[in-house]
Parts: C-alpha cells; sequence; structure tokens
C-alpha cells in the first residue's frame, strides 16, 4: 500500500499545525486519497495512472494554505511552556522575540534607529573620555608615576606649577631617597626637517636618557637611548621617532632606523621607533621626535644658550617613577628638603622656589599651559548631555511599547488565561527589549564610530596627535549601556502589559478608554520631559550661537580683515645674527612691494598667542622678592607693526629706523600698563627693564590695549620692543592687504621662499583664520549643542507623532460620534492639536525655567549675552514649536479625516 | 475565478448539507457522490472539500466522529446536527426563491 500518510503530512508541513489536529488530519485525507486510488484501481486504469489521479487532488494546494481556512497556531505555546531549564527556556524566548520582531520591521527599524543614535552619541563621548581621562598614558603602572615640577614658595599649592632647570633636576635625581628613577623632558618644540623636497615642520622633545626606562616602554624596533648618549652635551646625535610619525612621514620603512635626519642645522642618526600610540606624556599633541637632552644646545643654539648650568633656565618637566610602598605625600616631602637645600646654596635663582609633585595625570594636560579641569567640567557637560538624550530615545521607545502593549493586550490576556505565570510573560517581554538593545548597540557603535571620526577630523591631521581608543573598554561600554537601555524601556512596559486581568480583556471590546488613560498619563510626562530637554538645550545652542556673533563683533584692539600672517624660523636653518637680520629686511622688502599689500612687519607673537614673560621691573618701584616682580606680554615688533597690524598709537610715537641696537633702548607699553603704573602721571619718559637685559628702556609710546592671548580676555599688561633692539631667530610675517588677504597667502608665502630657501615658512593663515582659532572651543561649543539638540528634537517630534497617531487611534469611536453628531472637521483638527500643543506648551514653560539656572552656570562662557537673552529663547521656542506642529498636525489631519459611519460602525 | 467555480463555491455548502440529509457519510463518498449525480460536471478535490466540511463542523452545523468497521480502517463519517438542519432548509428555501426569480427574470423554464 503507497504511504499516502507521509504524502499527506508533507503537504500539510507549511501549515505548522497543532500535532494532536494535523495526525487527525492526515489519517482523513489519507484514507480518502487511498479509496480514489482503488477505485480508480477497480475502474481499470494502471497503478501509475491512478496513483496520479489521486496525487492530483492536493494540487490545488492553494485553497488548502489559506491561513483563513485551518486554524493555525503558533509552535510556541502560548502557557507556560516551562522545560526548567533556563538556557532551554532563554533560547525560545529568544527565537520568539526574533519572530515577533520580524512580524514589525518597521518598529524594530525605528527603535534601532532611535537608541542607536542615542547610545551612538554615548559611545562617542565615553570614547574621548576612555582617550583622554580614563587610560590617557599607555605606560606601564601609570599610578607610580608622578610629575615633578616647580612652584614658588609664597604660593606653595596654589600657584601653576612650573619647568624645572636641568641643574636642579640633576640634583633632584642625584639626591632623592623616593624615586627608583627619575627622568625629565621638555615640551613639545618646533624644529625645522630638510628632507630632500623641502623645509617641514616638526615637534621635539628633549629628555634624558632614562626618560623611556622610567615609564617601562620598550621600542617599537630598535632602541631607546643609552646613558652614555645622554652624557657628553653635543657627542651623541641620535633620534627616536614617534611611532604615528614613522608611519605617516616615512611609511611605516622597516629599514629606518640608521637613518638620518637633518634637524634644524644639525644631522641625527635613528636608533628607535616608540612604541604606538605613546605621544609623551602629554593629552592631546606630542613630539614627533625625542632627542637626547645632552643635545639641546646643539639643536636649539640661541633658545637654549646655558640650558645646561643656568639654573634661571627653567624648560624640563620631571616624571619620577616611586620606589615600592612609597607614598606622593613622602616623596613630596623628601623632594623639599632638597629644594630648601637649593635655596640655600643658590638664593639668587632658587631663593623663591620650592617643588610639587602630582600624580601623573596631572601633568598630561598642563603642558599645553591647560589644566585639566576645563576638560573634565566639558566631559562632564556633555556625558549628561548624551546621557540625556540617550534617555529621551528610552522613553521614545518605551512610548512605543506602551502603544504596542495596548495592541498585544489580548495575546497576553489569552497567555495568561492559558496558563502562563506573569514572571513568564515579563521574561519573554524583557527578552524582547534587550534583545533590541542589543541591535541598537550594535547600530550606536557604528554611528558612535562614524561620529568619532568626524570628531578627530576636526583636530589638525598630523600624525603626533593622539589617536581616538576605540578598545575593549569602549565596547564593553556600548554593550553595558545597550543592556541597561532594553531594560529600561521595557521594564515598564513588560510589568503593565503583563499586570492585564485575564476576564476583562478577553471580554473587553478592546476600545474603552478609562484602561489607557493611565497609560498615557505616563507617556504624556514622559513626553513633556522630552521637550522640556530639546528646549533646554536648543536654547542653549542659539544662545552660544548668539554670543559667537556678538564676540566677532567685539573689537579685539587689531585689525582682523586685511591680515595675512605666515611664521619663519631662520635660526633652525642655520642662520647667524646678521644672516637673520638681513633675511628680515630682505623679505619685508619683498612682500610690501608685492601689489595688494599696503605695508608688512614682524612680530615674535601670532595674535592671540602672546606669552607672559615674568620679572619686569619697572623703575622706582621697590621689589621686596623675586616673586613681586611684574609679568606682562612681552612682543618683539619690526617697523611698521603698529600699522600693519592695526594697533593704535594713542600717544608718543612708534619704533623708527632710528631706535637702533647702539641707540637709546626703548619700549612701547600700553594703557593698561600706563593707567597700573603712572596713574595721574605721564608714562612717556618713564622706564622699564625687561628680564636677562642689562639696560632700563625709555617708554616712547602708548599703544591701545588689545587681546593678546584669549578673544575678548580682560585687559593684560602689555610691552612692544623693537626687533633692531631684540634680537630673535623667529618671527612672524604681519601683511596688511588692501584686498581679501587670502588671496595674498600663497604668493607671499612663495615670495619668502625664494628670498630664503631653507628657511621653514609655515602656518600661512589670515586674521579671520585666527579669530576662528581663538573662538574655536565655543564654536565647538555651539556645534555639539545644536547637534544634541536638534536630535533631542527630532527624537521628541516623533514620540509626540507616535503618541498623537495612539490616542486618535484609540479615540477613532468617540472622533466619529462627535462627527456624527454635528462636529465640524475644523473643530476635530483643533481638538487633536490642542491635546498635543498643550503639551509642548509645558514642556517649553519647564524647558525654560530650567534653561535660566543652567545658563546661568554657563554665563562665564558667553561673550556680551546675557544667560537671559529674549532673542535666543525666542529663536529656541520657535524653532521648537513649529516642529512640534508639524508633529501634530499630521495625526490631527488623520483624526479630521475619520468617516463617522466607518467609525462607528468599526467600533 | 471563472463563473463556474462561483457558482461551485456558492452552492458548495447546499450540496453537503443535502447529501448528509438522511445519513451520515465519509468525506470520499461525498465528494463520490456529488461527482456521480452530476455527471461529472462538479467534482470536489481534497484540497477544497475537507476545509469546507471543517468549517461547517466549526460551525456546528455537521458533526464528524471517527466510526470503526469491521474490516475496514476507521473513517471519519459527518453527520448533520440540529443546528445544520434547520441551517440546510433555509438554503433550501432561499435556493428555491433564487432559482424562481432567476427563471422569472430571464425566462429560462423547462428548456
Amino acid at each position: 500500500m503507497l504511504d499516502w500518510k507521509s504524502i499527506v503530512r508533507e503537504r500539510l508541513l507549511p501549515l505548522r499545525l497543532e500535532p494532536a489536529a494535523e495526525s487527525a488530519l492526515v489519517e482523513e485525507l489519507a484514507q480518502h486519497l487511498e479509496d480514489h486510488y482503488r477505485e480508480s484501481l477497480a475502474g481499470g486504469v494502471s497503478e501509475e495512472e491512478a496513483f496520479r489521479i489521486a496525487l492530483s487532488e492536493l494540487d490545488e494546494t492553494s485553497l488548502l494554505s489559506g491561513s483563513r481556512r485551518m486554524p493555525r497556531l503558533d509552535s510556541v505555546p502560548p502557557g507556560d511552556a516551562k522545560t526548567g531549564n533556563l538556557a532551554e527556556d532563554l533560547w525560545r524566548d529568544l527565537r520568539f522575540a526574533l519572530r515577533t520582531m520580524r512580524k514589525s520591521p518597521v518598529f524594530v527599524l525605528f527603535v534601532v534607529l532611535t537608541l542607536g543614535l542615542g547610545i551612538g552619541a554615548n559611545t562617542t563621548v565615553f570614547t574621548v573620555i576612555n582617550t583622554l581621562l580614563l587610560n590617557p598614558l599607555p605606560v606601564q603602572r601609570p599610578s607610580e608615576l608622578a610629575s615633578i615640577a616647580t612652584a614658588d614658595v609664597d604660593l606653595a599649592s596654589k600657584s601653576a606649577p612650573k619647568p624645572i632647570s636641568f641643574a636642579d633636576l640633576k640634583d633632584y635625581e642625584a639626591k632623592n631617597e623616593v624615586f627608583s628613577s627619575l627622568a625629565g623632558y621638555t615640551s613639545p618644540r618646533v624644529v625645522t626637517f630638510q628632507s630632500a623636497a623641502a623645509s617641514e615642520r616638526m615637534f621635539c622633545e628633549l629628555i634624558t636618557g632614562n626618560y623611556f626606562s622610567t615609564l617601562g616602554l620598550r621600542p617599537a624596533l630598535g632602541r631607546f637611548f643609552s646613558i652614555e648618549e645622554d652624557g657628553t652635551p653635543g657627542a651623541h646625535p641620535v633620534a627616536v621617532l614617534n611611532y604615528g610619525t614613522w608611519q605617516s612621514r616615512f611609511g611605516g620603512a622597516a629599514d629606518i632606523v640608521g637613518k638620518t635626519l637633518r634637524l634644524n642645522s644639525g644631522v641625527f642618526t635613528i636608533v628607535g621607533v616608540a612604541s604606538p600610540h605613546f605621544i609623551g606624556v602629554n593629552a592631546i599633541m606630542g613630539p614627533d621626535i625625542w632627542i637626547p637632552a645632552a643635545m639641546t644646545e646643539q639643536l636649539l643654539p640661541i633658545e637654549m644658550k646655558n640650558a645646561f648650568s643656568d639654573r634661571e633656565k627653567a624648560i624640563f618637566q620631571g616624571v619620577g617613577r616611586l620606589k615600592p610602598g612609597v607614598s606622593q605625600t613622602e616623596a613630596h616631602a623628601n623632594l623639599e628638603t632638597i629644594a630648601s637645600d637649593l635655596a640655600r646654596e643658590y638664593p639668587a635663582t632658587n631663593g623663591s622656589r620650592t617643588v610639587t609633585v602630582r600624580p601623573i595625570r596631572d601633568a598630561l594636560f598642563t603642558s599645553a599651559s591647560t589644566s585639566a579641569s576645563p576638560i573634565f567640567f566639558a566631559s562632564a557637560v556633555l556625558l549628561i548631555v548624551v546621557g540625556v538624550v540617550l534617555l529621551i530615545a528610552c522613553s521614545n521607545v518605551a512610548n512605543l511599547l506602551l502603544a504596542r502593549a495596548a495592541a498585544r493586550r489580548q495575546e497576553m490576556a489569552v497567555r495568561l488565561a492559558m496558563g502562563a505565570s506573569r514572571r513568564r510573560l515579563v521574561r519573554q517581554l524583557l527578552t524582547e527589549s534587550v534583545l533590541l538593545g542589543v541591535f541598537s548597540g550594535a547600530a550606536g557603535l557604528l554611528m558612535g564610530y562614524a561620529g568619532l571620526q568626524s570628531l578627530f577630523g576636526l583636530l589638525p591631521g598630523e600624525s603626533n596627535f593622539i589617536a581616538p581608543k576605540f578598545d575593549g573598554t569602549v565596547f564593553v561600554f556600548a554593550l553595558a549601556i545597550s543592556l541597561a537601555t532594553g531594560l529600561i524601556f521595557g521594564i515598564i512596559p513588560a510589568f503593565r502589559a503583563s499586570r492585564e486581568e485575564i476576564g476583562e480583556t478577553l471580554k473587553e471590546e478592546a476600545r474603552t478608554t478609562g484602561r489607557s488613560r493611565t497609560r498615557l498619563t505616563l507617556a504624556n510626562a514622559l513626553l513633556i520631559g522630552q521637550v522640556a530637554f530639546s528646549f533646554l538645550l536648543l536654547m542653549t545652542a542659539s544662545l552660544f550661537l548668539r554670543s559667537i556673533q556678538h564676540a566677532y563683533e567685539l573689537d579685539p584692539g587689531f585689525q582682523t580683515a586685511h591680515l595675512a600672517t605666515l611664521m619663519t624660523n631662520p635660526g633652525q636653518a642655520g642662520y647667524g645674527k646678521s644672516q637673520t637680520k638681513v633675511f628680515y629686511k630682505d623679505a619685508r622688502e619683498r612682500i610690501a612691494r608685492m601689489p595688494g599689500v599696503v605695508s608688512a612687519s614682524w612680530s615674535s607673537n601670532l595674535p592671540l598667542w602672546n606669552r607672559l614673560v615674568n620679572g619686569i621691573q619697572i623703575e622706582g618701584r621697590q621689589q621686596r622678592s623675586q616673586a613681586d616682580k611684574t609679568a606682562a606680554i612681552v612682543t618683539t615688533v619690526g617697523l611698521d607693526y603698529f600699522e600693519t597690524a592695526g594697533v593704535v598709537i594713542d600717544r608718543g610715537r612708534e619704533f623708527t629706523s632710528l631706535d637702533r641696537d647702539d641707540s637709546t633702548p626703548v619700549a612701547v607699553v600700553n594703557e593698561k600698563m600706563a593707567h597700573d603704573f603712572w596713574a595721574g602721571e605721564d608714562a612717556l619718559g618713564k622706564r622699564v627693564q625687561l628680564p636677562g637685559e642689562k639696560q632700563m628702556r625709555q617708554i616712547v609710546g602708548i599703544a591701545r590695549n588689545a587681546n593678546y592671548t584669549a578673544w575678548a580676555e580682560a585687559p593684560q599688561l602689555c610691552v612692544y620692543v623693537p626687533l633692531e633692539q631684540n634680537d630673535s631667530d623667529a618671527m612672524v610675517l604681519y601683511i596688511r592687504s588692501n584686498k581679501d588677504p587670502k588671496e595674498l597667502l600663497i604668493p607671499a608665502e612663495r615670495e619668502v621662499q625664494s628670498a630664503a630657501p631653507q628657511v621653514l615658512v609655515s602656518a600661512p593663515r589670515t586674521g579671520r583664520e585666527l579669530v576662528d582659532g581663538g573662538l574655536f572651543q565655543a564654536k565647538l561649543g555651539v556645534m555639539l549643542l545644536s547637534i544634541f539638540g536638534l536630535l533631542a528634537l527630532g527624537l521628541a517630534s516623533v514620540g509626540l507623532y507616535g503618541i498623537l497617531t495612539f490616542s486618535v487611534n484609540q479615540r477613532t469611536r468617540e472622533i466619529g460620534l462627535r462627527m456624527a453628531l454635528g462636529a465640524a472637521r475644523s473643530s476635530v483638527l483643533r481638538l487633536v492639536l490642542k491635546q498635543g500643543m498643550k503639551m509642548v506648551l509645558t514642556g517649553v514653560l519647564i524647558g525654560s525655567v530650567a534653561s535660566v539656572f543652567v545658563d546661568r552656570l554657563l554665563s562665564k562662557l558667553l561673550y556680551g549675552v546675557s544667560a537671559t537673552d529674549p532673542l535666543s529663547l525666542l529663536a529656541a521656542a520657535l524653532v521648537l514649536i513649529a516642529v512640534a506642529l508639524v508633529a501634530c498636525y499630521l495625526p490631527a489631519r488623520a483624526a479630521s479625516r475619520v468617516d463617522p459611519l466607518v467609525a462607528l460602525r468599526e467600533g | 475565478m471563472p463563473p463556474e467555480s462561483e457558482w461551485k463555491k456558492g452552492s458548495a455548502e447546499l450540496l453537503v448539507l443535502s447529501l448528509l440529509e438522511d445519513q451520515p457519510r465519509h468525506g470520499y463518498d461525498i465528494s463520490k457522490l456529488i461527482a456521480v449525480r452530476s455527471g461529472g460536471a462538479l467534482r470536489f478535490h481534497v484540497t477544497s472539500l475537507y476545509p469546507l466540511l471543517h468549517r461547517l463542523e466549526r460551525e456546528g452545523a455537521i458533526q464528524g466522529r471517527w466510526i470503526e468497521k469491521a474490516e475496514q480502517r476507521r473513517r471519519r463519517y459527518y453527520s448533520l446536527t440540529a443546528k445544520g438542519k434547520k441551517a440546510l432548509l433555509s438554503k433550501q428555501q432561499s435556493w428555491k426563491n433564487f432559482v424562481a426569480i432567476i427563471k422569472q427574470v430571464t425566462g429560462i423554464e423547462h428548456a
């Protein structure tokens, strides 16, 4: 007999029938086919033909497979199929969750995108923190390392740490009893790298021979310096390359060790490459190359003259590895005794000095003369912002799940009725949301990676900058927040959904509004919170934007519209004093002759990049101690500087060609200086003395105050001295144009280069670009705030849209009834709009109250805009309300198009 | 869908209920009777007959029962319930009315 049963069973397979129902049906159909077959045989046809005839009855499978005809059962039993096996239950839950997701791909896509954005933003910020703050120094046991620096005796704990002189460092190294090893390093210095093609800029750190061993590093290639190589000054011209520099500038060449480099006027042999990711004891920017400290005077002859013997010349930072069991406090105490011995021994230089010992982490940020605290502050603010963005995303998804929970109420009730325990249902629902969270986490990692690329793309793309650490820690972080996210947005809907009263829901016709009200209240509260937060962010962003606009209108005290600058470094090309002088004169004259140039001049500093110089003496003023000397900006300038830079001379005169190195030493001071020291007197004709100079300088002019180190800073003291009376081996060329200065940059650079081909000409910039640079942090802030603000607004609008659509669907019957009773379409539209906008306005109100508090915290960072700027408030409110109106209008329009008859019939 | 199958679908319930009026029958019996009595003009395949039977059973018009007879394998016999009898009557009535109306409209009579 033919096996009709297996034939039938195979055909029924896609229907996924319940086993009992299936076997009955199989038996019945098989019997039928068997009957048909036998009868055909009896009628005289061949066996094959009879089989074909019987089988043809099954051909019309389309009718059989119509799901409405046969009861279709899910392969996961709806009740509590307890297996007692946790792994098996979990596996079953996961499969079921995946199947549920496949049924609503749009929902899944929405959730994954929403949460992915939130998780991505968090991942980006966390990676930055991971890179900068959590694990910034890739060395062995960084907790054992301490940073050693000089401090003033008077204000030992408060003053910013200062560099140590080489002689002091060596004394600390020799006499201390607390460090197993103590090394020194300088901050990155600019040097000229003469490659075959052109002169390039490189950053170089001078280090003591035990630097790498103190940090516990191994070379990636070759070796580090030996102690002898840091012995006799000038005897061993060797260098170690930064790994990133080796990769990018030298293509990672395997035979790099033994090659030579021309740095400034010397030739250095590469002996090794440092380990990957190590950029010195720096958080953000490190050197391209390390050179033994013994080569200091050879590499930088003018700047570093007497660097080894002169205790006044402090250029080193100390780093020491503590002996086992020695605490930082003990180390500090030990070094302090040495410092006071030194103070007794060398009262002229060390009299007012002592020493500080800090954790190495604090030193990472200070070499760039910034302290770590703004970075901690900014990170904290960013973390809070992205955290809240993620919470918004979570609450949106929770809203969606609540809405879905309403749709799945019947399903839950059936499961409860069939004996599923509540715990089992909660677990099932949580499995679904955690799985969604994990998917979103994967999307978030991708988005976070993209975010990092664009964020780090803002850094000048040089190899000596820090690279983002997108490592296992970040991965674990993303996974942890994904799981947490899944739990957060899943837990309330899961508990609510499983709390259904069995009988009631099964009986219920699904459209009563009483039960949904509580659900909506929670959702509404979440939504109002979202609107408030988006408003706060937008408000702050627009405040910063206005502040930046305002900042550009401020007068910095110099002209920026027609300014171009170029940096040059003839000293590093090996130029002597007289050669340098000729170069300055020649280059300036060439540039001044170019079409479009009004005037040209030299200055020792870029605008906004001036440095304070300590130890200025005012004639007639008693100085009680070393620390009592005045600190001021000191700028060396060429002829025509004041006209070129647009700095106004209020009284007296500017420098002329008569101010020569053999004539009376002169200086120009700014208003603030004149006012602070000679209030009520005439500053002209008074005298000041700069550190290291033997003669007093006579004040011949008073210049208007300008911004020297930061945009919109408070006035600072400033002294200008003429280039002829103060040699400098590196100067910045200032060019004033009568057209767009951008057009001048390239021709001017070429002109200077043709005057002196070996001299490094770098960093051509216009005045506007310099101001942009000065406002970079504020701009970055606006950019981030705007991005996150718009992200939050987008999420909140989608949430608003979702919640209103859901509520309109729930109220279709009510709306139909209203319309049947004569309500106009417009009034229905208004009804729904009102419902939505009420929430929006409440959110805006809460947001504006919050913004008053938050923005007061930020008021320090604003340029001339009050923290309660009405225009910003208005702008943020308008943007938000406009977007919210659209989000409300769509469901409102849908509601107004409800057909009363259909609504009532379906209800 | 071709017109013929429209007709078939509409009248299938009536046919099945009528055949069960006098005695319980199994599925193959029903399909055979329809084919034979219609002279082969109407044929119900497994794929349309059994879904129909199961639906009628769910609606309570007929009832299926496994019955074992000597020297035969067990078969599922369907019989008409009280509800099914009522349904049959009303279907017969409406069919008669329908046919009468068609006749009246088209003038086809005893062609």
